[in-house]
């Protein structure tokens, strides 16, 4: 007993370093339950005042990049409108009231511009933090786009804050398919590099082109249809029935400023009549 | 005693902020990213009350890993490598330097100090990397990545520790 008390007394500071080893422990392998709090993440009021202070002097040194996207994208907006203009106009002409105004259904997407705010690297947990929240309409479950193709989900959500898993985090996964074939396979990352991730689980037969591009399929997070990036040649794959590629993604992560978050109305709705259906 | 404690904190703090506002948006090649907030550890001095190193330490992981979204690797890791710190010292540093307040430096014990450095850095990354993906999967991207990372860090720390020596020369 003596010399217990004596073990324990001698080498306190290794049990106190062990306890507080394992609290950390706890953290790492309860991350994924849900119910964690928002405090810890980087959504939290400080760390994310913190972050987007420091965003508002970084984004000047992106506004002439920026300038020029937004130039391009407008460009391609107006062309589409004055295409649809056109269109209106010819039915018009035909005398018919298919193209009422007041006939149109309410989308069913809703796009929330947000800024990031930031962007941490750390080896394959990577995230990122963006300016809008809960008070601007930002839930989990969310889709995040760039003007140039997909970018993540949003996973947790405070008040005025959002943290983002990106494509380039290893627990990202994404139903994606090439643009030109029907078959889609399992988009996820492996780690190893910012501008590319893989797509796995394709047929063995699908064929592939370098430069094909590569689409979101099925997913009741984004829309059909979205750019992912396009294919830059085969990757290792990790079962032989399967077909795997490499893509290059569209987001240049590096880079990435204004993003939009997509608001699916019927996202609630397809998810409980799935979820009633799974009972 | 007590300013030594406040100048650590604020080591500490700076350190903290220069890690998530700076070093994490950097990627070099995509392969490495420097963890420098490591340095607080480097730079305790050699007497320093153990409860309190391993405290401070898992402070400073807890609080950066809110910043990353990492809940518990970095606060793991580095409070792993506080519990190992005083056995290393021991090992690299000679009895002639063991006096209450002897800081780690670059000019102190040139050779000793860098084998420290290069020992805390290398374990610190690699604790965090295992961590963080649980797996020797990729065992090569692995390495490469631990490799990269801990050399920019020792690369970071060696030049602060010379621009923080040239500054305590000068005014003192």
């Amino acid at each position: 007993m003596r010399n217990l008390l004596n073990f324990i007394i001698r080498s306190s500071s290794w049990l106190y370093a062990i306890v507080l080893v394992a609290f950390g422990f706890y953290l790492v392998f309860s991350h994924n339950s849900y119910q964690r709090s928002v405090y810890l993440t980087s959504a939290n009021t400080i760390t994310g005042w913190l972050y987007n202070t420091s965003s508002s002097v970084r984004t000047y040194f992106y506004l002439s990049k920026n300038n020029k996207e937004l130039l391009e994208r407008n460009a391609k907006l107006e062309s589409e409108l004055y295409a649809l203009k056109a269109l209106l106009h010819r039915e018009d002409s035909l005398g018919t009231t298919a193209f009422a105004l007041d006939s149109v259904k309410p989308a069913q997407f809703r796009f929330i511009p947000a800024e990031v705010s930031n962007m941490s690297f750390s080896a394959m947990n990577n995230y990122m933090t963006l300016n809008k929240g809960l008070a601007d309409g930002v839930k989990p479950d969310m889709g995040v786009i760039s003007q140039r193709g997909v970018v993540g989900v949003v996973f947790k959500a405070s008040e005025h804050f959002s943290v983002v898993i990106p494509i380039i985090n290893a627990k990202f996964r994404l139903s994606a398919k090439l643009k030109n074939s029907e078959n889609y396979g399992s988009l996820s990352w492996d780690g190893s590099d910012m501008y590319k991730a893989q797509l796995q689980e394709l047929p063995k037969h699908e064929v592939y082109q370098e430069g094909d591009t590569v689409l979101t399929s099925f997913s009741r997070i984004f829309p059909k249809g979205l750019v992912i990036g396009v294919v830059s040649g085969q990757a290792k794959s990790q079962n032989d029935s399967f077909n795997s590629f490499d893509v290059k993604l569209a987001t240049n992560f590096y880079t990435i400023q204004d993003v939009l978050v997509i608001d699916d109305s019927y996202y609630s709705e397809q998810n409980q009549l799935e979820q009633s259906t799974r009972q | 005693m007590k300013a030594s404690v406040i100048y650590e904190i604020i080591l500490s703090a700076v350190l903290i902020l220069l890690q998530v506002l700076l070093l994490n948006q950097i990627s070099i090649f995509g392969i490495g990213t420097p963890i420098l907030y490591i340095y607080f550890l480097v730079k305790l001095p050699m007497g320093s009350n153990r409860f309190y190193v391993i405290t401070l330490s898992f402070i400073v992981g807890f609080v950066i890993d809110i910043f990353l979204n990492t809940p518990g690797m970095n606060a793991t890791a580095t409070t792993i490598v506080a519990a190992f710190r005083k056995p290393l010292m021991n090992l690299f540093f000679s009895k002639d330097d063991e006096f209450e307040n002897f800081v780690p430096g670059i000019y102190r014990s040139s050779g000793a100090f860098v084998r420290f450095a290069v020992t805390m850095v290398l374990l610190h990354q690699s604790l965090l990397f295992f961590i963080g993906s649980f797996t020797f999967f990729n065992l090569t991207n692995t390495l490469t990545r631990i490799g990269a990372s801990a050399l920019i860090t020792l690369v970071l720390i060696f030049a602060i520790d010379s621009l923080m020596y040239k500054k305590a020369a000068s005014e003192s």
